[in-house]
C-alpha cells in the first residue's frame, strides 16, 4: 500500500517537478543576461505574492485562463482537438457584448445571465461547425477550427468596425460598441472578499466570474469522474476502438464534449468585457485561447488541475511586470519561462508516467506470488 | 558432444525481473533444437542475446568451442548465427532477389551484380529444397512462401546456425509440413536448428531435443523421441495440466444466432466476407477455422455490430438485428471476446474495476439516474475479479499492468457477466500461454453447458477441433466447408483452409 501512495504522490508531484527543472532552464537564461537568478525568482515571488494589488491581479488574469483551459480541456478529454477556443472566446465576447449593449430596460438578474447565456451559445455554435464536419465528413478539427478562428476574428471586425460601431464615436480613432447598459455589469468581487478580510484595491476588476469558473470546473470534475457519462468520455478517450466495441457512441460522446468545450470558451472573454471594460472595442485581448492551450497541458487537461495552472499563468505574468520594472529583466525572459515550463512538464509527464507504469507491472507481477502453485482455474 | 553453440550460465535482468537465471543450453551441430516455454519464460531474452542484440550480465557465449563477445546481429551473422523473425521484415515491392540481397548486396565499384545474385539465390533455393522464384516480387508471395524467403535471406548471410522464433504461428497446417520438410532439408545439409515454439505437437514432431524453459530457467532437455506432450506441458507450466477437455455430447436448444447470406464489406470497401450462412443454437460450439485475413475479423465486426452488413440478415433469438448497432446486439445478450484484446477488448490506461464494467456501465445495477453508484460497481468488480481468478494486486490497477493473461480473464470476466445468450470469441487465446490458454477453454467449455450459443473463431486448428460441435471453414470470405464434431481430420480441414474443394461433406 505503501508503495501504492508513493506512487500517487510522484503523480501528484509531477507537475511541481516539473516547473522546477522549466525554472531551471530559464536560469540559464536569466544568467545569460548577467542577473542573479535567485535575486529574479526572489523578486518575482516576493512582487506577486506580498502585495494585494498583486493578487488581485494574478486572480483577475487567472479568470478567463480557468475558462480557456477548461474549455480545451474538456474537449481533449473526449479524444477531441479544439484548437478553436481562440476563434469561439472571440463569437462569443462579441455576442454577450451585443446582448450588452442592445438590450435595454431589463432587470441585471435578467440582462446578465441572458448576456452569460448568448455568449456560451455562440461559442458552442462556432464549435458546432467543425466538430458536425468532422462527424459527418470527417474533416479533421484541428484544420477546421484554426480556419474558424481566422473567421471568428474576420466576422468580428466586421460586425465591430461597420455595424454595431458606436455612432458617437465615428470620427475618432476609438472603434468601439456602445456601452453596455449597468444591468449587463458584472459585480465585482471586492466587497465579498473584504468581508472575507482580504482586501482588494478599489480599482481591481476582479469579478463574479472568477468563483462561476472555479465551481464550473469542480462541476466538470465531478460529472467526468463519478457519472455513466464521464465513464464514458474517458473511455473513449483512451481507446476509442474498445470504447465502439462496448456499445458507445463516440459521435455523440465526442459531440457533446465539443459542444460543452465551445460553450465554455463562449465564455472566456465575458469577465473582461462584462466584468471590466463594458465594451467590446479593436483591442479586445487575443490569444487567450492559445494560452488555454497550455493551461490545459499544465493541468494534464483535468478540470481541478485547470484551477492551479490559471493561476501559474497569472502569477508568471504579474512577476514579470514586477521584474521587469524592479529588476531590468525583459518581459521576454518570463515569455521564455512560460514556454520552457511547457516543454518541461511534456517532458516530466512522460517521464513520470512511464516509471509509474513499470512501477505498477512491477506491482502486479510480485502480485503472482513466485512459488505459490498457480491454482486450478475455475477453483477460485 | 562438441556442442556448435554452447550458452553457460547465461543471466539477463531487467528492472525487477530475472529473465534469464543462469540458462546454459548447448545446441548440437546439425540437430534441430526446440526452446519451448509459456510467455515469459526467458526463451526470446535468450535467442536475442545469442543473435546479439541483447547482452547477458552474466554467462558465456560460445561458437564452434571458442568463446564470443556477441555485441551486434552483424557479429552473430558473421559467426555463422541467423535469425528468422516471426514478423516477417520484407519489401513488398521488392523481388525475392531484392529482398534477399538487401543489406548485403554483391557489387563492383558500386555496381550492384543482379544477376549474380540471382544466380546464387537460385542455386541456394535449389540446395535447400525452398521453392521460390527469385525473380518473384514479394507481395504476390504466401505467407509461406514469404518464410521461406526469411530463410533464404538468412542462408545467404552464410548461417549454419538458424533461430527460427515461433515460425508457424502464421501458417496453415500445409505450410507447416512444407516447413517441416525445409527444416529436414536444411539438417539433412548439416545446418542446426534452433526452434522456438510453445505448440507442443510441433515441437515433438520436428525437433531432435527440446530444451523447456520456466521463469527464466532451464527445466531440463528432453529427446524427442522419447518424450510426450504431457510432460512437457507439466515442465512448462510446473504442475499437471489438462491438455484435452472432456467435451460432454452437445444438448443443442433454441436457435440463438442465424446468419443468412452475410456480405460484409473489408477495407477500401472490397467484400471481406462474401455470403457467411449459419445458425447457432444454445448450447454449442460453433467453430470457424481459416487462415487469418479469410474475411474472419469483418465477420466478427458485423456478428457485433460493429461493421454493417452490405447485404444478408442477422437475427439473434429471432429477432432481426441487419441494421442493428452494437448496443442493441448487446442489450439482446451478445458477448464479445475481440481477436484483439488490447485494441478493443480493453481499456489499458483504466483500472480493473472499470474495465470490468465496460458494456455494462449504463445497467441498472450501478445506479440509479446519471451517477455511477461505485459502491455496487465496486462490489460487482470484486466478486469478478475472485471468481475469476485475475491476478492483480488491486481493482484499481491498470489494466496495463497486467500480464497477457490476466488481461484475458477480465475481457473473459466481463464478457460472461450479467447471462448473455450468445458468446461471439474471435481468437480468445491468442498470445497466451499454456495455464491461461486452458482457463479460456474452460471458460468456453462452460458457456457452452450453461446454454450459450457460442462462435469460436480461431486460427487455431487444435482449438477449434477440441471445443467446437461444429466447425465452418472459411475461405476468402467464404464458409467452403463443414463438419460435425469429429466429421474431418485436421488435414482435412487444413486443406479445405487453403481453399482447395472437397467433395460436398457438408454437415
Amino acid at each position: 500500500m505503501s508503495a501504492r501512495w508513493r506512487l500517487a504522490l510522484l503523480q501528484a508531484a509531477a507537475p511541481v517537478l516539473s516547473i522546477a527543472f522549466g525554472g531551471l532552464v530559464a536560469s540559464g537564461i536569466i544568467v545569460a543576461i548577467g542577473k542573479n537568478p535567485l535575486d529574479v525568482y526572489g523578486l518575482m515571488l516576493r512582487f506577486s505574492l506580498t502585495r494585494t494589488d498583486s493578487l488581485a491581479a494574478i486572480l483577475l488574469k487567472a479568470t478567463p485562463l480557468i475558462f480557456a483551459g477548461l474549455a480545451v480541456a474538456l474537449a481533449f478529454r473526449a479524444g477531441v482537438w479544439n484548437i478553436g477556443v481562440e476563434g469561439q472566446y472571440y463569437v462569443g465576447a462579441f455576442a454577450a457584448a451585443f446582448v450588452g449593449f442592445s438590450v435595454r430596460g431589463v432587470p441585471a438578474v435578467v440582462h446578465l445571465p441572458l448576456a452569460v447565456a448568448v455568449g456560451g451559445a455562440a461559442g458552442a455554435l462556432w464549435a458546432f461547425v467543425p466538430i458536425a464536419l468532422k462527424l459527418r465528413r470527417g474533416a479533421h478539427e484541428v484544420i477546421t477550427t484554426i480556419m474558424m478562428n481566422y473567421i471568428a476574428a474576420a466576422v468580428v471586425l466586421y460586425l465591430l468596425a461597420d455595424v454595431f460601431r458606436d455612432p458617437t464615436q465615428i470620427g475618432t480613432p476609438r472603434v468601439r460598441t456602445p456601452l453596455f447598459a449597468d444591468s449587463a455589469r458584472l459585480p465585482p468581487l471586492g466587497p465579498a472578499l473584504a468581508w472575507l478580510g482580504f482586501d482588494v484595491p478599489a480599482h481591481s476588476a476582479l469579478n463574479w466570474f472568477l468563483p462561476v469558473g472555479v465551481v464550473l470546473c469542480a462541476v466538470a470534475a465531478y460529472l467526468l469522474v463519478r457519472t455513466r457519462f464521464g465513464y464514458e468520455v474517458r473511455a473513449v478517450a483512451f481507446n476509442p476502438d474498445a470504447a465502439e466495441a462496448a456499445g458507445i457512441s463516440l459521435d455523440r460522446v465526442r459531440f457533446t464534449m465539443f459542444l460543452a468545450s465551445g460553450a465554455i470558451a463562449g465564455l472566456v472573454g465575458l469577465s473582461d468585457i462584462l466584468g471590466f471594460f463594458g465594451y467590446f472595442d479593436i483591442d479586445f485581448p487575443k490569444g487567450l485561447g492559445f494560452l488555454g492551450i497550455s493551461v490545459a497541458l499544465l493541468a494534464r487537461n483535468h478540470p481541478l488541475g485547470v484551477v492551479p495552472a490559471a493561476l501559474l499563468f497569472g502569477l508568471l505574468d504579474r512577476g514579470a511586470q514586477g521584474v521587469q520594472v524592479f529588476a531590468g529583466v525583459p518581459r521576454e525572459v518570463i515569455t521564455i519561462l512560460q514556454a520552457v515550463i511547457i516543454l518541461a512538464i511534456v517532458v516530466g509527464y512522460e517521464l513520470v508516467t512511464r516509471y509509474v507504469r513499470v512501477q505498477r507491472k512491477l506491482e502486479a507481477e510480485r502480485a503472482l506470488a513466485p512459488g505459490e502453485p498457480a491454482p486450478l482455474p475455475g477453483s477460485g | 558432444m562438441d556442442a556448435i553453440v554452447e550458452l553457460s550460465g547465461i543471466t539477463k535482468r531487467f528492472p525487477g525481473v530475472l529473465a534469464n537465471d543462469r540458462i546454459s543450453l548447448a545446441v548440437a551441430p546439425g540437430e534441430i533444437h526446440a526452446l519451448v516455454g509459456e510467455n515469459g519464460a526467458g526463451k526470446s531474452t535468450l535467442m536475442k542475446i545469442l543473435y546479439g542484440l541483447y547482452q547477458p550480465d552474466d554467462g558465456t557465449v560460445a561458437v564452434r568451442g571458442e568463446r564470443v563477445v556477441l555485441d551486434s546481429p552483424r557479429r552473430a551473422i558473421a559467426l555463422g548465427i541467423g535469425m528468422v523473425h516471426q514478423h516477417f521484415m520484407l519489401v513488398p515491392r521488392f523481388s525475392v532477389a531484392e529482398n534477399v540481397i538487401l543489406g548485403a548486396e554483391p557489387a563492383r565499384g558500386g555496381r550492384l551484380l543482379a544477376g549474380e545474385a540471382r544466380a546464387r539465390i537460385a542455386a541456394l533455393a535449389d540446395q535447400y529444397g525452398l521453392a521460390v522464384d527469385p525473380a518473384a516480387p514479394v507481395d504476390g508471395l504466401s505467407v509461406g512462401e514469404q518464410q521461406r524467403v526469411e530463410i533464404l535471406k538468412v542462408l545467404y548471410r552464410g548461417a549454419e546456425v538458424l533461430i527460427l522464433d515461433e515460425p508457424t504461428a502464421v501458417l496453415t497446417p500445409q505450410e507447416v509440413d512444407d516447413l517441416f520438410a525445409n527444416l529436414r532439408r536444411l539438417r539433412a545439409e548439416g545446418k542446426t536448428v534452433v526452434f522456438i515454439s510453445h505448440i507442443l505437437e510441433e515441437v515433438l514432431a520436428i525437433a531432435d531435443r527440446i530444451t523447456v524453459l520456466r521463469g527464466g530457467r532451464v527445466v531440463g532437455t528432453l529427446v524427442a523421441r522419447e518424450a510426450t506432450k504431457a510432460q512437457i506441458a507439466e515442465m512448462m507450466v510446473g504442475r499437471p495440466v489438462l491438455m484435452d477437455l472432456a467435451i460432454p455430447p452437445a444438448r443443442p436448444g433454441e436457435v440463438a444466432l442465424e446468419v443468412a447470406g452475410a456480405v460484409v464489406a473489408g477495407r477500401r470497401g472490397r467484400p471481406a466476407v462474401r455470403g457467411v450462412s449459419f445458425t447457432v443454437r444454445g448450447g454449442e460450439i460453433y467453430g470457424i477455422a481459416g487462415v487469418e485475413g479469410n474475411g474472419q475479423s469483418e465477420l466478427v465486426e458485423a456478428l457485433v455490430g460493429l461493421r454493417p452488413l452490405a447485404a444478408g440478415r442477422l437475427a439473434i433469438r429471432g429477432r432481426d438485428v441487419t441494421r442493428a448497432g452494437v448496443r442493441a446486439i448487446r442489450l439482446l445478450g451478445v458477448a464479445h471476446i475481440p481477436e484483439d484484446r488490447h485494441r478493443r477488448g480493453l481499456v489499458l490506461p483504466m483500472d480493473v474495476w472499470e474495465n470490468l464494467i465496460l458494456g455494462h456501465h449504463g445497467r441498472k445495477e450501478f445506479g440509479r439516474g446519471p451517477v455511477l453508484d461505485r459502491v455496487a460497481v465496486w462490489r460487482y468488480a470484486a466478486d469478478r475479479v475472485q471468481r475469476f481468478d485475475v491476478r492483480t494486486p488491486s481493482l484499481a490497477t491498470p489494466v496495463l499492468a497486467l500480464s497477457g493473461g490476466n488481461q484475458q480473464k477480465v475481457v473473459v470476466a466481463r464478457e460472461l457477466g450479467f447471462a448473455p445468450t450468445v458468446l461471439i470469441a474471435a481468437q480468445p487465446t491468442r498470445g497466451l500461454d499454456i495455464g491461461a490458454t486452458e482457463f479460456v477453454w474452460t471458460q468456453l467449455a462452460e458457456a457452452r453447458a450453461a446454454g450459450l450459443a457460442v462462435v469460436l473463431v480461431s486460427a487455431m486448428l487444435d482449438e477449434v477441433l477440441t471445443l467446437a460441435d461444429r466447425v465452418g471453414v472459411i475461405h476468402a470470405g467464404r464458409i467452403v466447408a463443414e463438419f460435425p464434431r469429429g466429421g474431418a481430420s485436421p488435414r482435412e480441414i487444413g486443406l479445405a483452409m487453403t481453399g482447395a474443394r472437397l467433395g460436398e461433406r457438408s454437415a
